[in-house]
């Protein structure tokens, strides 16, 4: 992956997401939760991918035959897998996007379970903000 | 054992100690039964393999010397129990009471016998535990669990000391098995030689003399007094403390002989036996009395095992072991005395007694016995002990020559005048004199029977050994020396030996015990006028220093580390995970910015990419909630576009599905709470959080521009397996898919898990209701 924009773009998002879960407001702490998902997901599915490269859906009745590692072409400036054949492989990194789903869905669990502890927080002790809770009531 | 009794209690109800007594018998029985064999210089043992890998094996082993110590502490036992019936009070928690004076029992058992040094130490340890839980046996008491914290902290960390010896003896012979290292000459000889022989005892002697409260390490004894008395009858007079006694006279073989076997036995063993007996005289309290007597009479023993040379090796041992047995029986005999004078008194302060000789004739009778024993008065044992231990002090000075030949016996005079002095003053001071009845209850009587016959049975043993030494000695003591000698001893003990220096010592030693007792009061004066005046010169302040410095270090530094509110913590994190990644990053790459930077960008992803960092930005600015989280959904949506660019289909589709989700969820917590939650960020905080987040951001552009710059793979990449084996191996053609359901199909198990976890708390969250409202 050489794709500068696409670099500070997750950058700048991991950064307005550290920004958000240093608030002290707990609705504010989930919403940066899940902008640095956001970016982690990206940053993980960026470094697979390379351009050119086919979507990892197998379309004939084999896989092309493959072997060697990827190497960072800097003359074409893209991170590629080269065959000591010399034929390009087609897919982008299929593993990454597996774990990236995984990912995803963990997410989803804990956003939705601190999502519900600030609820409950709210009804217990009427506010979310973490620096007035001193004591957590049963 | 101790597992029965609560079932018991239910049966015998107050009668519980009667039962925890019988299993003392069923011990001593247990005891006694090796004890014609022993006398015929054989040994019992019995083992099956426990961490064999690390060649600890649960083996016992008992010579003379573990069942001379298994017949004190089974025998002790039952008349402990048996007292106990009567002094503790029926409203006490009887039950865990007997649990702990048994398993206490079971684990010094388990101790001397025990031939695995990996095992004698479990059981040290466990010992230790059991006191600490019987000392501290009144919980509401201050006293009590200061007392109990301080043995605790003295008498195990001393046994981790001792562990690091075992290891080492371990280190030098290849065995933890004591027995081993016993029967085997060239073992010993080894150890001997060896470099790391001298740490080695050093660690162990440390353990020691913890346990036994010697040198410094005296000072947990007397706190421990606070427990039940009973307790300090069997615990701290009669056994547990013997345990590090025991210790020595196990490892006697193995180091004895050298000098700093002498240096640091004997030696700690007299300075020990002066300064206590020194002590003693500023104790008010009887129970204190008897504590800074047990600390000297034990340095006794440990001087006498100390005073080993290659010419008489025996004389110190036997007279030790003797002494051993004579000290149980005469102090844990004063300490029933004691306690049943507190619990006629209510009172355990001996300035407040006096004259109570008539109202406790038969107790008064057995407490002079044992103290006059203690004395070293004759005919009594403690008489005869006494004797072996100047004949040993007069042998030890003399083979050292020089100025020993007069320091060393001298020495041991002037232990002996303490000694006698506090014993009479005992005596004197609770039964004899003057009444002063102002603090005394109107109408005392004599205990109950139960209560009187224990002491009573120990001061007829005391009168028993005193005369009739022969049978103890045959039966008790040649086989315990032999065990410490490994060899066979014959001993010869009488009442008269005819007129010996060793006697001249004994009138000596009671002319100046009798001045000493004169002048009782005024050395007790200048002793607190000392301590008064120095209170920071005393191993006591040291250890409440430490102690209370420990803890107090550990809030302060609790109270850096756990501040409550989370942003610390965060930061803390933060910055500690730029720490660790910018630097590798750094040091790899040499440069910060890569040259090379891909800037031709097609614009449709351009126009995606700013709409993700406006929305995020959006987030951060927006005051309402309700529009942050328009924001924040509409970046998971803009995501799943990136997704799509980034060719991975699976991931845009699932990205959308969980964002509506996450929307929703958002969406109906934020119904419940208001709207808008006015945070008044001061400048300072707005600019730290502005500077980590920038530092988190610029970090990660670097990771990122760095990670395609010429970084190599140092391995083949897995993916190139999926890519191939898809179709083949599973079937399908969708990478991802089979990725996830097939070759890594735990992973996505596990997320299901988690998935569920966090559903069921999610729905307990909502099920739960505090009773508050």
């Amino acid at each position: 992956m050489n794709d500068t924009l696409l670099s500070v773009s997750i950058a700048l998002v991991f950064g307005i997401a550290t920004f958000m879960i240093l608030r002290r407001d707990l609705i504010r702490v989930a919403i940066g939760i899940t902008l640095l998902s956001h970016a982690t997901n990206m940053l993980i599915v960026s470094t697979g991918a390379f351009l050119g490269g086919r979507t990892p859906i197998i379309t004939g009745d084999k896989a092309v035959s493959t072997g060697g590692t990827f190497i960072d072409d800097l003359a074409t400036g893209i991170l590629a897998p080269v065959i000591p054949d010399g034929i390009e492989i087609a897919y982008v990194d299929p593993l990454v996007q597996a774990l990236t789903l995984t990912a995803i869905v963990i997410s989803l669990a804990t956003t939705a379970f601190l999502l519900i502890l600030c609820y409950r927080l709210y009804q217990e002790q009427g506010t979310t903000d973490v620096s007035e809770i001193r004591r957590l009531k049963g | 054992m101790a597992a029965i009794l609560p079932a018991a209690e239910r049966v015998l109800k107050n009668r519980v100690g009667w039962y925890a007594a019988a299993v003392a018998l069923i011990c001593l029985l247990l005891v006694a039964q090796a004890l014609p064999a022993v006398v015929n210089g054989e040994t019992v043992t019995g083992s099956f393999p426990w961490i064999p890998s690390l060649q600890v094996e649960l083996s016992f082993y008992g010579d003379g010397l573990s069942v001379m110590f298994g017949l004190i502490v089974s025998g002790i036992g039952i008349l402990i129990m048996s007292y106990s019936n009567e002094y503790m009070s029926k409203r006490e928690d009887l039950s865990r009471y007997y649990r702990y004076l048994l398993m206490f029992m079971g684990s010094m058992l388990g101790m001397v016998f025990s031939s695995n040094a990996i095992q004698l130490f479990v059981f040290w340890e466990l010992t230790s535990i059991t006191s600490f839980m019987l000392i501290g046996y009144w919980r509401n008491r201050p006293m009590s669990v200061y007392g109990a914290t301080k043995s605790l902290l003295v008498t195990a960390g001393g046994g981790i000391f001792m562990l690091a010896g075992f290891l080492l003896l371990g280190i030098i012979t290849g065995t933890f098995d004591i027995v081993t290292i016993l029967q085997n000459g060239s073992m010993i000889a080894l150890i001997k030689g060896h470099e790391l022989f001298l740490p080695a005892l050093v660690l162990i002697i440390i353990g020691a003399a913890a346990k036994s409260a010697q040198g410094p390490f005296y000072i947990w004894l007397p706190n421990a007094m606070e427990a039940p008395t009973p307790v300090s009858a069997f615990l701290h007079s009669a056994t547990m403390v013997k345990a590090g006694i025991y210790l020595v006279a196990r490892i006697h073989p193995i180091f004895s002989g050298t000098e700093a076997w002498f240096v640091l036995v004997g030696g700690l063993g007299i300075i020990t036996m002066l300064a206590a007996g020194f002590l003693a005289f500023r104790q008010t309290d009887i129970k204190g009395i008897l504590a800074y007597s047990t600390i000297s009479q034990l340095a006794y023993m440990m001087a006498m095992y100390g005073y080993t040379s290659y010419q008489y090796p025996g004389i110190g041992v036997t007279a030790a072991t003797f002494h051993l047995l004579n000290h149980a029986t005469f102090k844990a005999c004063l300490f029933l005395v004691a306690g049943i004078v507190a619990h006629e008194t209510a009172t355990r302060d001996i300035t407040k007694m006096g004259g109570l000789r008539k109202e406790l004739p038969a107790t008064f009778i057995i407490g002079a016995i044992a103290a006059l024993s203690m004395a070293g008065v004759p005919p009594l044992n403690g008489f005869l002990s006494k004797e072996m231990f100047y004949e040993s002090s007069l042998e030890m000075g003399h083979i050292l020559g020089g100025p020993f030949e007069y320091l060393i016996p001298a020495a041991a005079v002037l232990g002996g005048a303490f000694t006698f002095a506090y014993s009479i003053r005992f005596i004197d001071g609770i039964f004899l004199g003057k009444r002063r009845s102002e603090h005394l209850p109107k109408h005392m009587h004599e205990p109950t029977p139960v209560m009187l016959f224990p002491p009573a049975l120990l001061a007829a043993l005391v009168i028993l050994i005193g005369i009739f030494p022969s049978a103890a000695v045959h039966y008790i003591i040649e086989p315990a020396a032999s065990g410490i000698l490994l060899e066979d001893v014959q001993l010869h003990v009488s009442l008269w030996h005819g007129f010996t220096a060793a006697l001249l010592m004994t009138i000596i030693t009671f002319i100046a015990g009798a001045a000493l007792y004169a002048r009782y009061g005024a050395i007790a004066a200048w002793q607190d006028r000392v301590s008064a005046r120095y209170p920071a010169w005393s191993f006591n302040s040291l250890y409440d220093r430490i102690v209370n410095g420990a803890s107090g270090k550990s809030t302060a530094f609790a109270k850096v580390m756990q501040p409550g509110p989370l942003s610390p913590y965060l930061i803390a994190m933060l910055l500690i995970f730029l720490l660790l990644s910018a630097v590798p990053v750094i040091m790899i790459a040499g440069t910060l910015i890569p040259t090379e930077l891909n800037l031709e960008v097609p614009m449709y992803e351009a126009v995606l990419l700013g709409l993700i960092i406006l929305a995020s930005l959006g987030t951060a600015v927006l005051r309402k909630y309700l529009h942050a989280i328009i924001a924040v959904s509409a970046v998971g949506y803009l995501v799943s576009l990136v997704f799509i660019y980034l060719q991975a289909p699976d991931l845009a589709i699932t990205q959308l599905l969980v964002e509506t989700l996450a929307t929703i969820i958002f969406l109906l917590v934020i119904i419940k709470v208001p709207q808008t939650f006015r945070e008044k960020i001061t400048r300072s905080v707005l600019a730290r959080d502005l500077l980590i987040s920038s530092a988190v951001s610029i970090t990660v552009l670097i990771l990122l521009l760095n990670a395609s710059q010429g970084i190599v793979s140092p391995f083949e990449s897995l993916s190139y397996y999926f890519i191939e084996n898809s179709v083949p191996l599973a079937g399908g053609h969708n990478m991802v898919n089979v990725i996830l359901v097939d070759f890594r199909g735990y992973d996505t198990l596990g997320e299901i898990v988690v998935l569920c976890l966090a559903g069921l708390g999610v729905y307990n969250l909502l099920k739960s209701r505090s009773d508050s409202k």
